[in-house]
């Protein structure tokens, strides 16, 4: 985009110059390896110091970092000095922007019917329950860290909050799913509040580590508090949920008999889809509503700027707990659903890595964009899954995957963001005078 | 100028203080209805920390302030904003990653005014600020500096106002640009009636927009008169005109 950019890349045209690149960086890379690779020692059996040498190794290692600086030095130039515009073609530009209005649409209806196309495939949908069910959590977290910008690192706390509220009540008192659903969001919604209050004065760095230490004590206290909750042994023989009270099982008042259809264990498992499908929708449709209302956009602008916002008549404090107050709700909900659908609750599955997996989830999607966390969840849980096949190396590639994307598209994969308020008549003007780039 | 029997705003005896340093050493300053008033005096004179108790952070440590006599020394922040006084605070602060839309509608959203007077306020902003209108789509970080300051004069318009507080709106500006916002307070005054207290540097600007004027020394006002009496004594040219005249 600037001067500098195209200064940079003029130097390192011609074979000479790639050379030269590409020998330097071996010369470091021998520098460097020499010891590290090169010598090998050891402590003898009787505590010695043996060492042999591996020349073998180091000049591979080099040849590698030869071979490998001048690829990437043809990549760089094959793709061009830095600056979308040139990069993407016009003509690609408008088909990106024809994708991206029918996106959303299009994986909905996607969604709709993965039951429907894999009804066989049990894996694919486990793995759509799983994938979904990380989308309604990254939406829940997406009011918190993306709207409200309150970095939120302990969020599987109200994940954990919802799944025990449901599993508790569901084994003593015998409520049903649909009665500790609501019950689940708003515990879980008042935990939130409990979390908020004493973080309001915090930002930034300060309150990811208090929400990071919350997390980390609601876990804790669901493993020490073993007659309530069971301790490590956690919660076991959790209800299925019901269709309005008919249950989907093998039973003669069951879902299957009533219709007057074959039992197959699958419909529990097309039901279960369904409902995290709706919920995860529950959340979409509510967080879009809300950023249109005053409540939203006070939670953008809490994100923006603080002092403005209270210059403004904003009571910050209730802007905060109510962010974290439905960010916990969604995420109350989204346990409670975890809890019916595996059954069996128990404390390891609420560690931090469930916190941070939503987390980059919600930055990866694009803080503030629904479409990017959506995609993003599908990305990362999908991405999971896509890699099983490498073992060992699963995480690396999957963490080279992520480091990669997010040079790619350093603000998410959908960095902007809609605007809630609009002026019919001002709209295609402005786009006109946007292009002349004054002021 | 109107003279109206108690004044819109008046702070006696007000002190402020951050920690265990004093800003604010015993203020007393009182604004009419339909005054524009200029306070000036250099970095660290108090200025904007008058401006912010006023707004109730910091908490006023001594002193009473009275709005149309009503003390509101007390008031939590977000309600002093529900009592039609706006505020433009220093360093314009809009929300970057919102669009111009946005920022406007926040200034209107805590007032709970109806959808017709929120539209005929916006019509003003557009007329004041034509720029805004142009750039209505784009988001509040794209604009330049100037229009920055208009946006956040806007935005705090849009809570329709009795008393506006500005803080410094010509900082960092180009002479031309300065111009054209202190013409736009200046219209606001006459033509709706605004009363302005505005913070500033520029203290000859400042001083020749303003029907009264005050100086600020070290937490206490030294100096109080009308611009052009303010404009006249050496020591107000010595200290704040002399070497920066552009006028």
């Amino acid at each position: 985009m600037t001067a500098p950019s195209t200064n940079t890349a003029k130097p390192a045209t011609g074979i000479p110059a790639l050379l030269k690149t590409a020998f330097t960086n071996a010369l470091v890379a021998l520098v460097l390896f020499s010891l590290m690779v090169g010598i090998r020692t050891e402590a003898g059996s009787s505590g010695q110091l043996t060492y042999w040498t591996r020349f073998g190794e180091l000049a591979s290692l080099v040849g590698v970092v030869f071979g490998g600086s001048i690829v990437i030095e043809l990549f760089r130039q094959w793709i061009g000095p830095s600056g979308a515009e040139r990069l993407v073609p016009p003509a690609v530009h408008s088909g990106m922007a024809f994708v991206g209005r029918f996106l959303a649409p299009a994986l909905l209806i996607f969604a709709l019917l993965v039951p429907v196309i894999f009804y066989d495939q049990r894996y694919i949908l486990d793995l759509g329950i799983l994938v979904l069910t990380y989308v309604m959590l990254g939406w829940g977290l997406n009011v918190v860290v993306g709207l409200a910008g309150l970095l939120d690192l302990g969020y599987v706390a109200f994940y954990a909050v919802g799944a025990y509220s449901y599993g508790l009540i569901a084994t003593n008192f015998g409520w049903s799913f649909w009665v500790c659903l609501p019950l689940a969001g708003i515990l879980a919604a008042c935990w939130g509040v409990l979390l908020g209050f004493p973080v309001l004065r915090l930002r930034g760095d300060y309150l990811a580590i208090v929400t990071l230490a919350f997390g980390e004590i609601i876990r804790l206290v669901i493993i020490n508090w073993q007659e309530l909750t069971g301790g490590p042994n956690g919660v076991p023989g959790i209800p299925r949920p019901t269709l309005f009270g008919i249950p989907l099982d093998n039973s003669d008042d069951g879902l299957a008999a009533k219709l007057g259809i074959e039992y197959s264990s699958t419909h529990r498992i097309v039901f279960l889809f369904y409902l995290i499908l709706a919920l995860a929708l529950l959340t979409n449709w509510v967080t879009i509503r809300l950023r249109r209302l005053p409540i939203g956009r006070a939670w953008e602008a809490l994100r923006e700027d603080e002092v403005a916002c209270r210059a403004l008549g904003i009571n910050t404090t209730t802007t905060k707990l109510t962010a974290f107050a439905t960010g916990a709700m969604f995420g109350g909900f989204a346990g409670a659903f975890f809890a019916t659908r595996q059954g069996f609750i128990s404390p390891e599955s609420f560690t931090f890595q469930e916190s941070a997996l939503v987390l980059a989830i919600v930055v990866l999607g694009g803080m503030g964009s629904q479409l990017g966390v959506a995609l993003a969840a599908l990305t990362m849980i999908g991405g999971f899954e896509l890699f099983r096949g490498l073992e060992t190396y699963r995480m690396l590639v999957f963490g080279m995957a992520m480091v990669l994307i997010m040079i790619w598209r350093p603000r998410g994969l959908i960095g902007h963001r809609a605007p809630t308020v609009y002026l019919t008549k001002a709209q295609a003007i402005s786009s006109d005078l946007v292009k002349e780039g004054h002021g | 100028m109107t003279s109206a029997p108690t004044p819109l705003l008046a702070i006696r005896g007000l002190r402020a203080a951050y920690g265990k340093i004093e800003a604010l050493k015993g203020v007393d300053v009182e604004i009419n209805a339909g005054e524009i008033v200029a306070l000036i005096g250099a970095n660290g004179a108090g200025k904007s920390t008058l401006m912010m108790t006023i707004f109730g952070k910091p908490r006023a440590r001594a002193g009473r302030i009275l709005y149309d006599g009503r003390d509101i020394t007390g008031v939590p922040t977000h309600e002093i904003a529900h009592l039609r006084i706006a505020q433009s605070p220093e360093g314009r602060r809009i929300f970057p990653r919102m669009s111009v839309a946005e920022n406007l509608q926040m200034g209107a959203d805590s007032t709970g005014c109806t959808d017709a007077e929120r539209e005929a306020m916006l019509q003003r902003v557009f007329t004041l600020f034509p720029r805004l209108k142009e750039r209505y789509a784009q988001r509040g970080g794209t604009l330049s500096g100037g229009e920055q300051q208009m946006l956040a004069i806007g935005r705090a318009l849009m809570s329709r106002p009795r008393l506006l507080l500005l803080d410094e709106p010509s900082l960092g500006l180009a002479p031309l640009i300065a111009r054209q916002i202190f013409d736009a307070i200046r219209t606001l005054n006459r033509q709706d009636g605004l009363t302005v207290l505005i913070v500033e540097q520029n203290a000859n600007h400042a001083l020749k927009l303003a029907h009264r004027g005050y100086v600020m020394v070290n937490g206490l006002i030294t100096l109080a008169g009308t611009g052009s009496e303010l404009l006249q004594r050496p020591e107000i040219r010595a200290a704040y005109l002399e070497g920066g005249r552009h006028g």
